[in-house]
């Protein structure tokens, strides 16, 4: 059943009533487009019964100083530094919009502070597909499917995406038309939704839809920092940083996948229209509580099942929920002084013990530390990344993960962090085998991007090439950042498969493997069964 | 033999003519790049007339000298020196290399590492983390506070036929800092068009627009940073007469002139 709202009947007069509510209040340029399509999508009967591990919007309990749960590498643990937080009337946990969710409905503690579909799934079961995240407006293929039906959710069902709607051509802060360097052309829309009358590229209000994953709401001192490489010029191209609306000051453009909204704020505004469809800018006193609870907020795996607790005193200075309250943000970790996350040498040569359990334990910690290594030093050749091998290292250059992974105590990029990885451009994206012998069809969307005769081509796939998700190509325009996404951290991976911000690895393991494939690295088994147990014990 | 065909071609679409040569010790050429692997980093070579040449090794964002890319050309400028050769090349230093934009699949010679042609030096930065800095500098530090002049002038260099990459992010907060500090209320900018002189004698020339496109770019980062209330002059020039096979990538600049 379908509420059908009351401004869905004065149609595009719903649009401009959606765009004037931001009249007197700034907000990013994309925004008050996405707040019409938000106002025009329908919202079903939503139900979010309490169960275990679920953080139900407006529940009301107290979120404790620490908790933990358990996921199949152990468990990730959540603390909060400021101490016990009330969540009752807290716009993080609340259903302040109209279709029943709250942050915390994609946000979950369980999942390190996002959603893992192994939660999405067990959500589907417990509710008949009534849970709120299974809202139509991005939690469906497209918002006018079917409601119940998996088919209608296949992406999040299965791949765990949310569907991400932006304005065509790109708006720039001021909501002025960016005019963008290349054409976008939909070659496949499975959703529908590229091409929806309403919801679509050639609808009144032109948007293109891309399916991300939601990532890790914590941690965020991290990247927010203003440290190493925020200026205000961004140190992968020479353009202008966004800037924080409010103070003027440069943005490290870490947030998001595309790092369109330069301040957590900002963030916070955008997700209110978007996921929660709130209509309008939420107030200061929200948004200031939404921040504060953010920026306080540390997750990561607390509990590792081979190796341990990764709370207690010994535990390696990069590992563990308190180490990483503790630590330092704004810092490169890419060398051999700071660390990405520093190890301990109890850990990599742990004195022998009779005990075997012990033992085990030590083998288990000693293997962590040699993933860590792997990450740290096993070199290969990076080829054809753009914002990588285009920033002064040559192409390709002999490298290591750590080189595009470098922040201290997170793993993400210390400036700016969007790159193309090739996870969704082709040739390189994940695509669906196509022959007779496959029933299963292409989910993902398909972009065919042509850069235009007057900008260059782009430097690895030329004038004409295909994506899933042009990533910083439609915030920015530039042919050269299609397919560039930013970087997220590493924390809490144990918790939060699939990974990649279409999903397109389903497990550690997978994501390994995709690496290995990209950069021909050759891993050992040895090598690759280290590296997989050391990223589970972030 | 094929290459060469292409080259010319390609050259003449860029807009070659016939000039003069440059001096027998300089080396200005357009040809793909070659990467060989060593026991550290990679070092990186080019091919010219039978000779081998070393362009330069590779370290990190901040060297002055950043390698070419697989997959496209390269254009050299540089001066034959008389170190001992480096990974089998002849070193050429000082050098400038251009990544030319169009994409050449036939560009793509990785070689592996031989005993004879590693590095006889420990390279400033290994192939992976660093021992705690950038082997020279961080490539965008801020400025230290210093004393600000009425009237400042700045330069930035171009690869040739293109506008503002990474690199310019340092010099263009420098200027964007300057501005500031010193309450500047106008700015000139002016973009040169330039030309590298080819030691085959041909005349490599850059985009007719360009000296214009590089000026009218920079105004807009500067606008797009946040200093929107100086006065901009913005004018373009071109030098491709210049041209004389001798630093002829200095040419390539953008001018920028702040003050009170
Ligand atoms: C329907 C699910 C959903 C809801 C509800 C939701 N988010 Fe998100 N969140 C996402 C997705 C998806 C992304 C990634 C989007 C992208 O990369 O473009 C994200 C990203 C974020 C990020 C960026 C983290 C990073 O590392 O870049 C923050 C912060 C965040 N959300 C906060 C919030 C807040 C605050 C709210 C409530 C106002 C909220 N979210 C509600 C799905 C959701
Ligand atoms: C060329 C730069 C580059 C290199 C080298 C690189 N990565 Fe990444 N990595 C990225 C980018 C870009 C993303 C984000 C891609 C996306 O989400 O689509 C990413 C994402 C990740 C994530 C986050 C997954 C998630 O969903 O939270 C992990 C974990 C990761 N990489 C591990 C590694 C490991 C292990 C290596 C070494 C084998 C490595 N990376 C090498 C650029 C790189």
């Amino acid at each position: 059943m379908l509420k059908a709202k009351v401004k869905i009947a004065i149609g595009i007069g719903a649009g401009l009533l959606a765009g004037a509510v931001f009249a007197d209040q700034p907000v990013a340029g994309h925004v008050p487009n996405q707040n019409r399509q938000a106002q025009q999508a329908p919202v079903s009967d939503s139900q979010s019964p309490p169960a275990n591990r679920w953080w139900t919007p407006g529940e009301g309990t107290p979120l404790p100083p620490v908790i933990a749960y358990p996921n199949s590498f152990g468990q990730v643990g959540v603390l909060n530094n400021a101490g016990v937080i009330d969540t009752k009337g807290h716009p993080f946990f609340e259903p302040i919009g109209e279709n029943g969710r709250a942050c915390v409905s994609c946000h979950q503690p369980a999942n390190a502070m996002s959603l893992s579909v192994e939660m999405v799934q067990q959500r589907w079961h417990e509710t008949q597909g009534k849970d709120p995240i299974f809202a139509p407006i991005d939690g469906m293929n497209c918002p006018d499917l079917p409601p119940g039906d998996p088919k209608s959710h296949s992406l999040l069902l299965e791949r765990g995406l949310f569907r991400i709607f932006l304005p065509w051509p790109p708006k720039a802060a001021d909501g002025s038309n960016i005019d963008p360097e290349f054409t976008i052309e939909v070659v496949r829309d499975p959703t529908g939704c590229n091409m929806h009358a309403t919801y679509g590229l050639k609808s009144a209000n032109p948007m293109v839809s891309v399916y991300r994953r939601p990532r890790v709401a914590a941690n965020t001192k991290y990247f927010t920092h203003q440290g190493f490489g925020v200026f205000s010029f961004i140190g992968k191209n020479g353009l202008p940083a966004t800037r924080d609306p409010e103070t003027g000051l440069p943005s490290g453009m870490n947030i998001l996948s595309d790092a369109r909204q330069p301040t957590l704020k900002t963030q916070a505004v955008e997700a209110a229209v978007t996921h929660l469809q709130f209509n309008g800018k939420l107030d200061e006193e929200r948004l200031a509580k939404i921040v504060s609870f953010e920026s306080q907020v540390y997750t990561a795996q607390a509990m590792h099942v081979g190796a341990g607790s990764l709370i207690e005193t010994e535990t390696p200075p990069g590992l563990g929920i308190y180490n990483l309250a503790k630590g330092r943000e704004g810092l490169l970790g890419n060398n051999v002084t700071n660390f990405v996350f520093p190890m301990s040498e109890a850990w990599r040569k742990p004195a022998p013990s009779p005990d075997p359990e012990i033992t085990r334990r030590n083998d288990m910690r000693a293997s962590i530390a040699r993933g860590h290594d792997v990450f740290m030093f096993r070199t290969f050749w990076i080829k054809d990344a753009m914002h990588l091998n285009t920033v002064g290292l040559g192409n390709p250059t002999k490298r290591t993960c750590s080189t595009c992974h470098g922040m201290h105590m997170m793993g993400m990029d210390i400036v700016n962090g969007w790159m193309d990885l090739g996870t969704t451009n082709l040739p390189w994206a994940r695509e669906e085998p196509l022959n007779p012998w496959n029933e299963r069809k292409p989910q993902m969307p398909l972009f065919k991007i042509t850069c235009k005769a007057n900008v260059p081509p782009h430097p690895f796939l030329g004038r004409v090439f295909y994506t899933q998700d042009p990533g910083r190509g439609l915030i920015s325009g530039k042919c050269n950042d299609v397919g560039a996404i930013v970087m997220q951290q590493f924390r809490g991976l144990a918790a939060r498969a699939p990974y990649f911000a279409n999903g397109s690895a389903g497990s550690l393991r997978e994501l390994v493997d995709f690496y290995d494939r990209r950069f021909n690295i050759g891993y050992t088994d040895q090598e690759r069964e280290d590296l997989i147990n050391f990223l589970s014990a972030l | 033999m094929k290459r060469q065909v292409v080259l010319l071609a390609m050259l003449s679409w860029a807009g070659a003519a016939m000039a003069a040569e440059p001096p027998a010790n300089h080396r200005n050429f357009v040809a793909c790049p070659i990467v060989r692997d060593t026991n550290t980093v990679p070092c990186w070579l080019a091919e010219y007339e039978g000779e081998t040449y070393f362009l330069t090794i590779q370290t990190d964002v901040s060297a002055p000298v950043n390698p070419p890319w697989l997959g496209h050309r390269v254009l050299v400028e540089g001066t034959v020196s008389d170190e001992p050769r480096i990974c089998g090349g002849i070193v050429l230093k000082p050098v400038a290399l251009s990544v030319m934009q169009e994409l050449d699949g036939s560009c793509n010679t990785m070689l592996p590492a031989e005993e004879r042609y590693n590095l006889a030096f420990e390279p400033p930065r290994p192939p992976g983390p660093s021992k705690g800095r950038l082997a020279f500098g961080d490539p965008v530090t801020k400025p230290r506070a210093e004393e600000v002049a009425a009237s400042r002038s700045f330069e930035l260099r171009y690869e040739f036929d293109s506008l503002v990459m990474f690199r310019h992010a340092q010099p263009l907060q420098q200027i964007f800092e300057h501005a500031r500090q010193s309450n500047a209320t106008k700015v000139q900018i002016t973009g040169y068009r330039a030309a590298s002189l080819l030691s085959n004698g041909q005349l490599m020339q850059e985009d007719k627009e360009i000296g214009r496109r590089r000026a009218e770019q920079v105004a807009d980062l500067l606008r797009g940073a946040g200093l929107t209330a100086l006065q901009y002059e913005v004018k373009w020039q071109d030098e491709t007469k210049r041209a004389k096979g001798v630093e002829d990538a200095a040419v390539r600049r953008v001018q920028v002139v702040v003050s009170r």
